[in-house]
């Protein structure tokens, strides 16, 4: 079976088992080891974090087959390969917010996602938006301020 | 030393931030390796069986399979070590912990590898198990080895400790639980292993301790170490967990044999049964005290729960008997602390190694005594904190260690004052709760205890970093990268860390016990003054000239006739005659023996320390027992903050897990008989649930410590929970006992939040 | 993931069909369907993919009642202005699930298929009165959810049949209405305990309707009668609330089980119905000033 979608703006026909998660398919069909296996594939961790039709979702808990059609963004989409970073990719590394970086992929499309709908968040928004995606290593504080600096930034920008 | 310094003590950007914000960072599991296979590992569903059969020939003759291992398998060593040899890469007759390895089937996908697991014909015959330490050495326990549960017992006393508790004003005495929390790497544990044509060995590891993977792996192969390479992929994390080779063994024997490349992966729940856990702990403390809140004495009964395999168990009880007394001058102590093995998922290394279940105890018996007398529990605090001049109860000297406690003490008072003025959200009862804690640094005395750190000047004018010990993520390339910086006049940028590689990198260690920044950074400023000499005399041979004409400034050698000789010109031209520019030092942690007292058993004392101490505020709800942390103010000397904002990093990752080791985390067996072993169970703190967390770092200079550095990995976990256990009765008047604290003992302790005043 | 056939119908009566001729088991967000397919406790041999029948993802106003696409995702529910301010209750409900990748995946259709005693949304569906409407073989047919819900993860769905909206009515005004749920952290909570309220006031302020529904606390989400009996006519406050708080008692029957024990569960409803009604009836008033 073939399922075609489209993935960083680039449409993409993948013959596989339909039944297969979005995020092996990612990893294993199409080499964008980015998005991260941290729970067993359960969606309970969000290292699997990509955007679907622009809203985040975790990529172990959607089967390819249901992305038919569909607009799916992983972290190597956000900045072109060797190009200038993504203001929230920077802010993360200026504010200190990436330790094993392990997390981080799926954190920062959760703040992307969060920042193209609101773009001053409160702190409060902040952590709701990031309460899907663990993080053992920073405590969430840096990621945090990182996400603030980002929505600084990006308000300057528009 | 230089008046000011150019990169220590600035936030650097990490090198690797760039990578792993992209994604483009690989990981083991992210590693491209053309037909690489897959191994499954079949583990034990019991806690204690013997394995009566185990019958691989259908998983072998089916078409999929590649390989099947057993322990009959197995070319060299049965059993491989962290400190004793105890744990089998592949279960031998028994298995003594659900999710022991069994045995290894190595197929062409993941997939089919799982599935064909069920091909393995394994019968077991069940034994009694034991899952308590305090149980595990009653008489007539089951024994998980054959030389009785008690594993390791520290037995000490210093002073009169009958004396003191008989010349007490007031006598307290509690028990303690702390349950067993999981490191909770969001990267499980994996290796990748590559059997090369020449019968040597690759290994590309998440691992803390390559070079002692290395060793056990060559072990259990019945290969010499030097036909095995072990490489660090980027690490995802480890916190204790990955200080063991039990992923590196089974993926090397995978690869041995299925003569390929094989990736073992754990899935998150073999994360949970299969590698070091925390220590779980029972804790009966007495104290002995006068009415004016000093401290006379303690007597401490501790039971740790080694689980089933001794790890790293035996150094976590030292550093957990050691820290019975917290950060306190106590002249009477008799403690006695008894490892006990159990058939649990074994535990570990994890941070704090045995820190955090001592302090729990120690610091809540110091707001008890505090309580009791009616005192201040800072004031209880300040009265019995080291001083400069003190010695620990092991005899060890504390003087520079503890020249910080002061301040400690009066950033806490702030903290604490100015947290206190915070008013209570509408029918919610809001409690302040301090800690004071030690962390003991390196490895103890008279265990072998140096890195090794090695430095290359490039032709293109950078620096390479060869060190033998891992970043696991927590920042310390970027901190070495700045201390080698610093002590060549570099700025950071022109310095950076070569990937670990056991074919080039000397052995660092073990990346633990919050001995990195503090040893690597003295290997690489003594490595650095070699190199800076080798490039001097690199340079007289160029330019025809003697050394001591020459001066070295900032990456360039000045000639008397006032030209300069960039650095990277000369290892240019020493690279054109085959030559390197570099230099190699070995830094140890010193344990002088007169500071040193040398009646302990091996890794007993330590002879350097940190101190720190938080404050928590909480928010009770008195009706429901839920706990709202609402602020940490953590107070840290760290020596030197070489980068500012890795160690705050560190501290803030430190304070959330404490904070799940206080109120969310917890491994128990189910209803169902099973372990919790996921994420959906074990409750990690997320963005919701860690507040603010305010670092104030003091710098008291270490004197042996690179620009005064001293060690941070650990420290933030031990005073957290207790910090918030106090600012829980702060806040109800409930003393909680074990850990995680839940509502239900919030709100059914006899204490039981009163209805009306808190008792101050 | 143990290995199934996913099946992707473009439309219902090809995702009714194939629910009859596989056998199969209709996917949704996959939220919770698919961590158990992967830890062994389901082993579907087919899995019919409802996602691409988007004219069951909706939100609208049919004169007085309240429509739901049973495709609705939890997301869409928090986030509608119309749930929002018709059955607040329920956004918030829908709001407290999981994180926000789960709420972008799971559904109000799954959610209730799924009938984990300690779902969120159903408490709050419970007091709003909505049936499900059901397409099956044998065509269409409603059901209120007490007739829905049989026990933990059991419902009285048919072979083949799917939940295709859910209708309740706007409730009147003067009325409020809350949520109330107990976790053991802040993110990704699943409920210890949850209660759902609804309070409609006569025109002297009095209780005229009072509903109250408890999860978490029972084999399935479910109404209290005996709480709403204490209600029935009461002026509202404090008294009447710990009144039927304590009369909640008789409807729960909570067990022991990782997140708490059953005598936890039993002392904090009471706190959690009290709360309800307060919210609610704070809601009420609010509602009932020009």
């Amino acid at each position: 079976m073939t399922v075609s979608f489209a993935v960083n703006g680039r449409e993409v026909q993948i013959a596989c088992d339909p039944g297969r998660t979005l995020l092996e398919v990612l990893r294993e069909e199409l080499s964008l080891t980015g998005a991260k296996d941290g729970c067993g594939g359960e969606g309970e961790c969000g290292a699997c974090t990509v955007l679907l039709d622009g809203e985040p979702v975790n990529a172990c808990l959607v089967l390819v087959g249901q992305v038919e059609g569909r607009r799916v963004e992983t972290i190597e989409g956000l900045a072109p390969p060797g190009g200038e970073l993504h203001p929230i990719q920077r802010a993360f590394v200026e504010a200190g917010a990436v330790q094993c970086g392990y997390c981080t992929p799926g954190a920062v499309l959760a703040a992307r996602a969060l920042l193209s709908r609101e773009p001053d968040p409160s702190e409060e928004q902040i952590r709701e938006a990031l309460a899907g995606n663990l993080c053992r290593c920073t405590g969430y504080a840096k990621m945090v301020d990182a996400v603030r600096r980002a929505a600084r930034e990006l308000g300057r920008e528009a | 030393m230089k008046p000011e310094l150019g990169t220590v003590g600035r936030s650097e950007p990490r090198k690797d931030a760039r990578e792993k914000v992209t994604g483009a960072a690989r990981y083991v599991a992210d590693l491209e390796a053309e037909g690489a296979l897959w191994a499954a590992v079949l583990r034990s569903p019991h806690h204690s069986a013997r394995i009566v059969s185990l019958g691989t020939e259908r998983a072998r003759r089916a078409p999929e399979v590649v390989a099947v291992v057993t322990s009959a398998d197995v070319p060299g060593q049965k059993r491989y070590a962290a400190i004793l040899a105890d744990q089998p890469a592949l279960a031998v007759d028994v298995v003594r912990h659900k999710g022991e390895p069994v045995a290894l089937l190595v197929a062409r996908t993941r997939e089919a590898a799982r599935s064909a697991l069920g091909l393995l014909e394994v019968e077991y015959q069940e034994l009694p198990a034991v899952l308590d330490p305090v149980a595990a050495l009653e008489p007539g326990a089951p024994p998980v080895h054959e030389n009785g549960n008690l594993l390791t017992r520290y037995q000490f006393t210093t002073g009169d400790p009958d004396a003191a508790f008989a010349g007490a004003e007031v006598v307290l005495e509690e028990t303690f639980r702390v349950q067993r929390v999981a490191p909770g790497a969001l990267e499980p544990e994996a290796c990748l292993a590559r059997w090369e044509g020449d019968g040597s060995l690759t290994l590309w590891v998440s691992s803390q301790k390559p070079f002692e993977d290395r060793r056990n792996v060559a072990a259990v192969l019945g290969l010499p170490e030097e036909r095995v390479r072990i490489v660090s992929a980027v690490v995802g994390g480890a916190f204790g967990g990955k200080e063991d080779s039990g992923v590196a063994v089974l993926a090397g024997l995978a690869a041995w044999a299925a003569r390929g490349t094989v990736r073992v992966v754990n899935d998150r729940w073999e994360s949970f049964l299969a590698h070091p856990k925390r220590h779980p702990a029972v804790v009966r403390y007495r104290l002995a005290a006068l009415r004016d809140g000093t401290i006379l004495g303690v007597d401490v009964l501790g039971h740790l729960d080694k689980g089933a395999y001794a790890s790293y168990g035996p150094a976590v009880a030292g550093i957990f008997t050691e820290s019975l007394t917290g950060a306190y001058r106590i002249p009477a102590v008799r403690v006695d602390t008894r490892l006990a093995y159990t058939h649990a998922p074994f535990s570990g290394a994890m941070r704090g190694f045995g820190g955090p279940q001592a302090h729990f105890a120690v610091e809540s018996m110091v707001d008890m005594l505090a309580a009791r007398l009616e005192l201040d529990p800072l004031e209880v605090r300040r009265r019995n904190a080291v001083r400069p001049g003190d010695r620990h109860y092991t005899g060890v000297p504390l003087d520079s260690s503890a020249r910080s406690m002061e301040r400690i003490l009066a950033e806490l008072e702030r903290a604490r004052k100015r947290l206190r003025l915070r008013e209570a959200g509408p029918g919610r009862r809001a409690g302040v709760g301090v800690s004071l804690a030690v962390q003991s640094m390196g490895l103890g005395a008279h265990v072998p205890d140096d890195s090794t750190a090695r430095l290359e000047w490039l032709p293109d004018g950078r620096v390479v970093i060869l060190a033998g010990s891992p970043d696991l993520g927590q920042g310390l390339a970027v901190a070495t990268e700045q201390l080698a910086a610093e002590a060549l006049g570099l700025p950071a940028a022109r310095v950076f860390t070569a990937p670990l590689d056991t074919r080039r990198s000397p052995d660092g260690g073990v990346t633990c016990a919050s001995r990195m920044t503090y040893l690597t950074g003295n290997a690489l400023r003594a490595a650095a003054a070699r190199l800076e000499a080798r490039l001097l005399e690199g340079a007289a041979e160029l330019a025809g000239r003697e050394v001591a004409e020459l001066r070295y400034q900032a990456g360039e050698v000045l000639l008397p006739d006032g030209r300069r000789l960039a650095a990277g010109a000369v290892a240019s031209r020493l690279a054109e005659r085959g030559a390197r520019l570099a230099a190699e030092a070995v830094a140890s942690f010193a344990y002088p023996p007169e500071r040193t007292p040398q009646e302990y058993p091996v890794g007993i004392p330590h002879v350097l320390h940190v101190f720190c101490g938080q404050v928590a505020r909480v928010e009770v709800d008195p009706e429901l027992g839920t706990v709202e942390v609402t602020d940490v103010v953590a107070v840290h000397d760290v020596g030197k903050a070489v980068n500012p904002a890795a160690v705050e990093g560190q501290i803030e990752g430190g304070v959330a897990q404490g904070l799940g080791y206080a109120l969310s985390e917890d491994m128990p067996l189910k209803a169902s008989g099973e372990w919790v072993d996921g994420f959906a169970e074990y409750l990690l703190p997320t963005a919701r649930d860690v507040p603010r967390i305010e670092c104030v770092l003091l710098e008291e200079a270490e004197a042996s410590g690179p620009w005064g550095a001293k060690g941070v990995g650990e420290m933030g976990v031990a005073p957290t929970a207790p910090a918030v256990a106090n600012a829980i009765f702060d806040a109800v008047g409930v003393r909680l006992t074990r850990l995680p604290a839940s509502p239900e003992a919030i709100l059914s302790s006899p204490g039981g939040p009163p209805p009306g005043e808190r008792p101050r | 993931m143990p290995s199934f056939q996913l099946h992707s119908p473009s439309d219902l009566a090809e995702l009714t069909r194939l629910l009859l001729e596989t056998e199969g088991t209709v996917l949704a967000g996959g939220t919770d369907l698919l961590p158990r397919v992967r830890r062994g406790r389901l082993c579907p041999a087919h899995l019919v993919d409802a996602g691409r029948l988007r004219e069951l993802r909706f939100v609208r106003r049919e004169g007085p009642e309240v429509v739901l696409g049973a495709l609705s995702t939890h997301a869409d529910l928090s986030s509608s202005p119309l749930v929002r301010e018709l059955a607040p209750a329920l956004s918030e409900a829908c709001a407290s699930v999981g994180c926000p990748q789960t709420r972008n995946r799971g559904t109000l259709g799954g959610n209730i298929a799924n009938a984990s005693p300690a779902a969120d949304g159903l408490p709050p569906l419970l007091v709003l009165e909505a049936t499900a409407e059901l397409r099956g073989p044998g065509g269409a047919r409603a059901v209120t959810l007490p007739e829905l819900l049989l026990g933990p993860g059991r419902t009285s769905l048919r072979p083949a049949e799917i939940i295709e909206r859910v209708r309740f009515p706007a409730p009147p005004a003067p009325s409020g209405q809350a949520f109330q749920k107990l976790g053991r952290r802040n993110g990704m909570a699943i409920a210890v305990a949850s209660v759902a309220a609804l309070l409609v006031l006569d025109e002297r302020g009095r209780i005229r309707t009072a509903r109250l529904a408890l999860g978490s606390l029972a084999p399935t989400a479910r109404r209290s009668p005996a709480a709403e009996e204490a209600l029935r006519g009461a002026e509202p406050g404090e008294a009447a609330f710990r009144r039927a708080a304590a009369a909640a008692q008789a409807d729960a029957e909570p067990i022991d089980d990782l997140r708490a024990s059953a005598a936890h569960r039993r002392r904090v409803l009471e706190v959690l119905v009290r709360r309800a009604l307060e919210r609610s009836l704070d809601r009420a008033a609010r509602g009932r000033r020009p």
